[in-house]
């Protein structure tokens, strides 16, 4: 039981400095990596509740396999809008960005 | 015992270079640490014996993480932070929900109760029932995640190319 507490609480503290980072970061790629802590810590979690709570439910590792490729796509398709950001403006600053606002 | 301990250093590791990202004003060092942090969290899953999703998840963000770092260098106004530029709003507000989420996913772990710890399966046959899950039972969403990756990548290059005029 123990392991299992600790890596849930591991998980929390990532997700939650990972909130902080996309909240309080201005440049876009900094906000991604704040995402990509969020996420690292929701894969602890599925990682921990497949081995301590049902290992023989091979849908918690398919699971974090779907993270994994939200995580990288999350990457790919935020460089494909920075790279047009950047090319528009000169800057990937989400200060400046407030073109789609009504 | 030795797997708490094991999973609760590389834990600390996770979070300590997770803080690194956003504290260090180098781009480069803030890019290393989140390939730090994210191995550190792929060494979490070989700890709770998570073979295939440990291996996966190191070499998977070792590639990314050095992608990462090109585009931050090539993207960021002061790259090298020897200017000593403030990349960062709303700070105090940031820091207050950071925490404040972190605690309340604390709460509920001990507020919850987990019921019975299951007993450990062998690499050897996790793999192998791994691979019978997802060309069986998981297999659309195994599929659906291949083509999710194949229009990503075509919407990316499309979204990220020089229009001519």
């Amino acid at each position: 039981m123990a392991t299992l507490i600790v890596a849930l609480i591991i998980g929390a503290i990532l997700f939650g400095v990972g909130l902080y980072g996309s909240l309080s970061q201005t440049n876009l790629v900094m906000i991604m990596m704040g995402v990509e802590l969020m996420l690292g810590g929701a894969a602890v979690n599925l990682v921990a509740f497949w081995r301590f709570l049902h290992p023989e439910a091979y849908s918690g590792q398919v699971f974090v396999l779907i993270v994994m490729t939200v995580m990288a796509l999350e990457m790919a398709v935020g460089f494909g809008v920075g790279t047009a950001r950047f090319r528009y403006k000169g800057s990937v600053e989400m200060e400046e960005a407030r073109d789609l606002k009504g | 015992m030795l797997q708490t301990i094991f999973v609760g250093l590389f834990g600390i590791a996770a979070i300590w270079f997770g803080v690194v990202v956003f504290t260090t004003s180098s781009m480069v060092r803030s890019a290393l640490a989140l390939l730090f942090s994210q191995v550190a969290i792929g060494a979490m899953f070989l700890a709770m014996q998570s073979e295939f999703l440990g291996v996966l998840q190191i070499m998977m963000m070792a590639t990314e993480m050095s992608i990462m770092a090109i585009f931050m260098v090539m993207y960021m106004m002061d790259p090298g932070g020897l200017m000593g530029m403030d990349m960062t709003h709303q700070k105090r507000i940031s820091q207050a929900v950071g925490v404040l989420g972190a605690l309340l996913v604390i709460g509920l772990v001990f507020l919850v109760g987990w019921g019975p710890i299951a007993g450990s399966v062998s690499p050897g046959r996790q793999v192998h029932d791994l691979g019978i899950e997802l060309m069986e039972r998981s297999m659309l969403i195994f599929e659906t995640a291949g083509i999710t990756i194949l229009t990503a990548m075509i919407a990316t290059i499309a979204v990220a190319l020089e229009r001519r005029r």
